[in-house]
């Protein structure tokens, strides 16, 4: 299944948007862009690598079609319905003001029926790639903080007797414990 | 700074019309690419995660959608997120897939091949599409960044299992070796 990649999943997706998204959605991307609290929720959402949300007025090379469209795309790691029921439950007030101006968008509770929604408009990718496939975002972003404590410590070492390095690794340790 | 970056990553999006009649060759050619270290997209430089879809069409949905829009011609979708500026990663596009890029986008119109540096950049930034929301997780971290950083911390587990009972002065020069 191209979707797939090792532990990374693809979602594609493309919806028409009624005439109100016109004056809506820049609204919604901006504060999206501008308040970090929108950026912070995903984060929370700790197994989303990258996401992108594009409003389509014309499609390159100057088509226009009568509808403007809003494409979708994450890369997360984890099943593509639990991916759903996350952001059902952690962000449905921003899923309602993403989509909401999208033609047919349920709301994202209860979310069978937005589960079909995004089904009915999701594109499978041909071809997905990923340069560290048995990498998830968690273990990422963990690792980032292992390195600082590591390197910290190393550098630091070599002034260090063996019972004063002793005690700085084992407190290394336990200050990475989490994420390891 | 551009709608398209969060940190030092790139979110590009590039949607070209495919030639008429090529969707089934296309869409064969992409099936049929190999995987991991087997994808033309090992060969291009910053790359984190990338993908290509062929749009045959647009959806319909009725609830209230009276016209159901039409594609003049289906499209083909290439996204990445990607680490640096937009020329720099385009310049590694061309050069890195070669020939590869010329049997994928050879299928779509206008394309000018990857000969041409200057053509190359010119249709995929054509093409492109800028990004309203672009989310990205460690957007700090380049591609080498993060696999370095993840095989570390798999060493600093294997470590601390191996290191425990040694007396300080051993766990002091294996630690230094190790790291």
């Amino acid at each position: 299944m191209a979707n797939v990649e090792g532990r990374a999943t693809a979602i594609t997706v493309l919806t028409p948007v009624k005439p109100l998204g016109r004056f809506v959605l820049p609204i919604v991307f901006w504060i999206g862009r501008h308040v970090s609290a929108t950026l912070k929720k995903l984060q929370m959402l700790s197994f989303i690598h990258f996401a992108r949300w594009i409003v389509i007025p014309s499609f390159p090379g100057g088509e226009k079609p009568r509808y403007r469209y809003l494409f979708f795309e994450s890369n997360f790691n984890g099943l593509w319905d639990q991916y759903i029921d996350a952001f059902s439950e952690v962000v449905p007030e921003r899923m309602r003001g993403i989509w909401g101006t999208s033609y047919g968008f349920p709301g994202p509770i209860p979310v069978e029926p937005f589960k079909r929604y995004i089904r009915a408009n999701e594109y499978v990718a041909n071809h997905y790639w990923s340069a560290y496939p048995g990498a998830t975002t968690t273990e990422i972003i963990a690792s980032q903080r292992v390195v600082a404590a590591l390197e910290d410590l190393r550098n630091r070492a070599d002034g260090m007797s063996p019972e004063e390095f002793h005690r700085e690794y084992q407190r290394m340790l336990w200050s990475v414990q989490g994420d390891l | 700074m551009s709608r398209n970056v969060s940190g030092q990553a790139y979110a590009l999006t590039v949607l070209t019309p495919i030639t008429d009649g090529h969707q089934q060759a296309l869409t064969d050619h992409l099936n049929a690419l190999g995987e991991g270290d087997a994808s033309p997209l090992a060969r291009v430089p910053g790359t984190h995660i990338a993908r290509w879809v062929v749009i045959d069409d647009l959806k319909f949905q009725g609830h209230g959608q009276r016209h159901h829009d039409k594609l003049s011609a289906p499209r083909l979708l290439f996204s990445s997120n990607f680490d640096g500026d937009l020329d720099g990663y385009l310049e590694g596009l061309r050069t890195g897939m070669a020939e590869d890029a010329d049997a994928i986008w050879g299928h779509c119109r206008d394309y000018p091949g990857h000969e041409n540096s200057g053509a190359f950049r010119a249709y995929m930034r054509a093409y492109q599409l800028e990004a309203a929301l672009f989310f990205a997780a460690y957007g700090d971290q380049t591609v080498g960044e993060v696999k370095a950083n993840v095989a570390q911390r798999r060493r600093l587990i294997d470590f601390a299992l191996e290191g425990q009972g040694l007396d300080a002065a051993t766990l002091k020069s294996r630690f230094l070796e190790t790291f």
